[in-house]
């Protein structure tokens, strides 16, 4: 019955996935005084994407075309995990599974990108790696301020713990160190730029490079829920105190939104980094995880 | 008792393979067919053996060998049959692999290769089951031997030859803290029978002083940092069936002479020991795995990503030592089923990684990545099987691997409950996103490795002519994935012979660790019930692609067109391919106070200057514990060697002097002064 549930929920997330891009999109334009892409853009290209043809490189192997399925499958069911609607199904919402899976899909579309045997691909994939390796200890780092109280890796009880805890200063230094994490795993300026169009400079759309149609839709999809998963789990974890008021589902809309405009300004004020500078912003990341665990 | 009949039998047909290979000598294909069958039925009698004392419990076995340090006896608990599951698991599947694979040495001394196969099997069956200082010590030794002439078996290359004296010096030296070890015991229990070292009579510091002997000894053998630098040099020179039982079996061996010391002999000792344990485990999986990344030889990778996988099983058992000196059972035992988890995984996923780089190896015969590509369409079954192995290394879900990783990443959240205060919450702050940076980087090397090795185009004619393995050696790769994804979905059945295994120990209680639904693994830490499911994410991978699938019925089917690589509109070819070298540059870059990369560019200088010199770009690496450690100390003995030289000259006059000084002090020495 729980896992029916978690189904529920990753297809409500899949679905609502490409709105918050679009949120993002809209606020962050809103900010440089342009009009901007329609709120539902992200939509009428993924369905166009779909019915197009795909073009595929006859280099490639069987692994190019599952990736994107893999990709979406993975992202698809770490959405299942978050505890949103499941917030207590044991034996199912691990964080370590939610992260894990998440490297499953990378690991598949890494594995693609060195497929097409062209340089750009190998070097979007090699940053994409590069980044992933920075990124996981200041992830866990952060995630365990929350973990180590709660003593589990389950995210419900993660997140009911971190509802029924007081605001420290332990928590706002972790929610700092936690949304470093999530401008740099979803491949947001200053780390990575989704908008680039220059092959040299892409990271995420330098690996799928040669994707298109209907993959490049799932890889594009997948990458929204993604982003969506860490929007969401910032919000459970470390924005728990019901700012927005009691009912939950309205308070959990305003957070998104919230996240979704302090992202456009994170990403308004500040330019992209040179790539061996991102060390230096996941260490800050990494200090104050640190400081926080220590003054807990 | 069938137990001890199956055990004889295992010895018997092991012994006679080594005595098969000198009556079929003549013929190389019989020679491989007898002797690898021989040795294929001795590891089925192995696994046999285990699982019916699994069944019926211990069994006590009296070899017929007499020394004249008393009776040698054999007793086989649960955990020797655990382990000696392992030998038979993957002894099995490299018996069958070495059909195939043995055809590269039909013309290079194949009998004693077989010959030593057999022994080598016997030996570590041994080390596993004997219950005699004396008998372990002799296995032990005959281990080490038989693996020595192995890794020399191509003594032409002077790669090997070198790679394997690094090996039996650096073995040796092991041995000699064993040994130590064991004699300290023994003289404390006044007996040498296993069963008796357990209550011995030693001060606490000379606990001290064996546990140190321990951890050096069997650490040189695991290939524990800083004692691990023979380990990447004589695994990749031996044969890669042989590779794969070093790799997948025989490092597991210091593995259970750790567990027999710590949960037996030793008993619980002060947190320091635990402490220490995961000091150097956390060093040896991040310096193992950042060797292992920047490695473009295949075989060398995977030998230092073992380095790493030890570096991890160390993590379980450290923590678990911390539990059981501060007196949390219930931890202890979930911290000691995931170093043993992970030890039956890494036998797995690692012997079907080397067996699969065996497998390029022989269609290649070049072990450099850069050399290789696009093998996946002329090796289509080989790279599933490494897919798998490599999805299983990098602690994906849902195979086996994620799952002891799990279990390790729990151990290490529930640390602070036994070392109170802030040095658990910095240990568990430091070890969990170190390990989980092992774990990143993992999965980067075999991306990496997998991509480089058969995606897209080959870069060399070499990697252009290969064919598919030999049948016999893709069954024996589909039998080791097939376990790695059982023992991923299930990983009640593992975790429940663990528990039976463990709850002999009287510091660890495993009843947490089983009694749930089968799908479910939930270590009952008496906290809380997170858990996770490995069978309820494929089921939840399944629905997410199901997702993906609705398409299909939305938009009709895909369309494809093929078009080539996007290449800036040249005509794409393989060197621009992203090599293993560019792959890891960045990683490189920011580990650079570790690895020391520096450069090598050699120019033709024939060439014309002026337009298209042929440039050689080698990167290499400064090895940082041979220039700090290993190094000073060669210097050392070379100097007082140096000094020795001066005093002897060869004059027998100057001698007879020496000895005429000598025998003077010793004559005032003896008188009292």
């Amino acid at each position: 019955m729980n896992i029916l549930l978690s189904v529920i929920q990753a297809l409500g997330l899949v679905l609502l996935a490409p709105l918050v891009a679009g949120i993002i999109k809209t606020a962050k334009a809103g900010l440089q005084s342009r009009r901007g892409p329609r709120i539902f853009q992200l939509y009428f290209d993924l369905i166009k994407l779909l019915a197009k043809d795909s073009v595929v490189s006859p280099t490639v192997s069987w692994i190019f075309k599952i990736a994107p399925y893999i990709y979406f499958a993975a992202s698809a069911a770490a959405a299942a995990l978050v505890p949103i609607v499941t917030s207590q199904s044991s034996g199912v919402g691990d964080f370590f599974t939610l992260i894990y899976l998440l490297a499953l899909g990378r690991f598949f579309l890494v594995l693609a990108s060195l497929d097409g045997g062209s340089a750009f691909g190998g070097m979007g994939g090699a940053r994409e790696m590069f980044i992933a390796i920075l990124v996981e200890p200041a992830l866990l780092l952060s995630i365990l301020t929350v973990a180590s109280k709660a003593q589990t890796t389950n995210l419900g009880l993660m997140a009911s713990h971190a509802a029924s805890s007081s605001l420290s200063l332990a928590y706002v230094f972790a929610a700092i160190a936690f949304f470093i994490v999530l401008i740099a795993e979803t491949g947001r300026i200053p780390v990575d730029n989704p908008d680039t169009h220059l092959e040299l400079t892409m990271i995420h759309e330098g690996m799928v490079l040669e994707y298109s149609g209907r993959k490049l839709a799932l890889i594009f999809w997948a990458s929204a829920v993604k982003q969506m998963i860490m929007i969401l789990l910032f919000i459970l974890l470390f924005l728990p105190g019901n700012v927005f008021g009691s009912t939950i589902f309205i308070g959990i809309v305003l957070k998104v939104l919230l996240v979704a405009v302090s992202i456009a300004i994170a990403e308004t004020s500040t330019n992209k980094m040179r790539l061996f500078k991102v060390p230096n912003f996941l260490a800050v990341s990494c200090l104050l995880s640190l400081l926080a665990l220590v003054a807990q | 008792m069938i137990a001890s009949d199956l055990y004889y039998l295992m010895l018997l047909l092991f012994s006679a393979g080594v005595v098969s290979v000198f009556f079929t000598r003549s013929n190389a294909k019989l020679t491989n067919y007898i002797a690898h069958s021989i040795a294929l039925m001795g590891s089925a009698a192995a696994i046999l053996c285990a699982i019916f004392i699994f069944i019926q419990g211990k069994v006590v076995v009296a070899l017929p060998v007499v020394l004249p340090f008393g009776p040698i006896g054999t007793s086989i608990d649960y955990l020797s049959a655990y382990f000696l599951l392992i030998v038979g698991v993957v002894g099995a599947a490299t018996s069958i692999y070495a059909y195939g694979y043995s055809r590269e040495y039909y013309n290079c001394r194949l009998p004693l290769m077989a010959g030593l196969y057999n022994a080598f099997l016997l030996s570590m069956v041994l080390v596993f089951t004997v219950s005699h200082v004396v008998a372990f010590i002799i296995a032990w030794e005959v281990m080490s031997t038989v693996s020595f002439l192995l890794v020399n078996h191509e003594y032409e290359k002077k790669v090997s030859t070198r790679a394997a004296y690094i090996y039996i010096v650096m073995t040796h030296i092991g041995t000699i803290f064993i040994i130590t070890a064991f004699l300290l015991l023994a003289t404390g229990a006044g007996s040498m029978d296993f069963s008796q070292l357990k209550g011995s009579l030693v001060s606490e510091n000379s606990r001290n002083i064996i546990f140190l002997c321990v951890l050096i000894g069997f650490g040189t053998k695991a290939g524990m940092v800083p004692l691990h630098i023979w380990l990447p040099r004589a695994h990749p020179a031996a044969p890669s069936h042989v590779s794969a039982l070093m790799s997948g079996v025989m490092l597991k061996t210091a593995i259970y002479g750790m567990c027999r010391f710590f949960l037996e002999f030793l008993g619980t000792g002060p947190v320091w020991w635990g402490n220490l344990i995961l000091v150097l485990a956390i060093i040896t999986a991040v310096i193992g795995v950042l060797y292992a990344f920047i490695e473009h030889d295949i075989k060398r990778l995977l030998a230092y990503s073992s380095v790493e996988n030890i570096g991890i099983i160390l993590l379980g058992i450290g923590a678990g030592m911390v539990f059981m000196s501060k007196e949390q059972p219930f931890l202890a035992g979930v911290a000691f089923s995931a170093a043993l988890y992970h030890v039956f995984n890494h036998a797995l996923f690692k012997s079907l990684l080397f067996m699969g780089a065996g497998a390029v190896l022989q269609a290649t015969h070049t072990k450099d990545m850069e050399q290789l590509g696009g093998l996946i369409k002329k090796m289509p079954y080989t790279a599933v099987f490494c897919l798998v192995s490599s999805v299983a290394i990098a602690a994906l879900p849902p195979l086996n691997g994620f799952v002891s990783e799990w279990l390790t990443f729990q151990v290490l959240l529930f640390l602070p409950q036994a070392l109170v205060g802030i040095t658990g919450k910095v240990f568990s702050a430091l070890l969990i996103p170190l390990l989980g940076l092992t774990g990143a980087l993992a999965a980067a090397c075999f991306a990496t490795s997998f991509g480089i090795t058969f995606l897209a185009k080959p870069r060399s004619k070499k990697a252009e002519q290969a064919v598919e393995a030999a049948p016999s050696m893709l069954v024996a790769m589909g039998m080791l994935a097939g376990m790695c994804v059982v023992l991923g979905l299930w990983p009640r059945a593992m975790l429940t012979i663990l528990s039976q295994v463990l709850v002999r120990f009287p510091s660890i209680d495993t009843r947490g660790l089983v009694g749930y639904d089968w799908y479910v693994l939930a270590p009952a830490t008496g906290q809380s019930d997170g858990g996770i499911s490995t069978a309820a994410i494929v089921l939840l991978l399944l629905s997410g692609l199901a997702i993906a699938m609705l398409l299909h019925f939305i938009f009709g089917k895909e369309k494809v067109a093929v078009g080539e690589t996007w290449t800036c509109g040249i005509v794409p070819n393989y060197h621009m391919e992203y090599t293993a070298t560019g792959f890891s540059k960045s990683i490189r870059m920011v580990f650079n106070s570790i690895v020391h990369p520096y450069f090598e560019t050699l120019i033709n200088a024939n060439d014309n200057k002026y337009y298209g010199r042929k440039l050689f770009y080698h990167v290499r690496i400064r090895y940082l514990f041979v220039s700090v450690v290993y190094r000073p100390i060669n210097e050392i003995i070379i100097r007082a060697a140096k000094f020795m030289k001066s005093i002897q000259t060869g004059s027998v006059q100057l001698y007879v002097g020496y000895i005429m000084a000598v025998t003077v002090v010793i004559l005032i020495w003896s008188t009292g002064w």
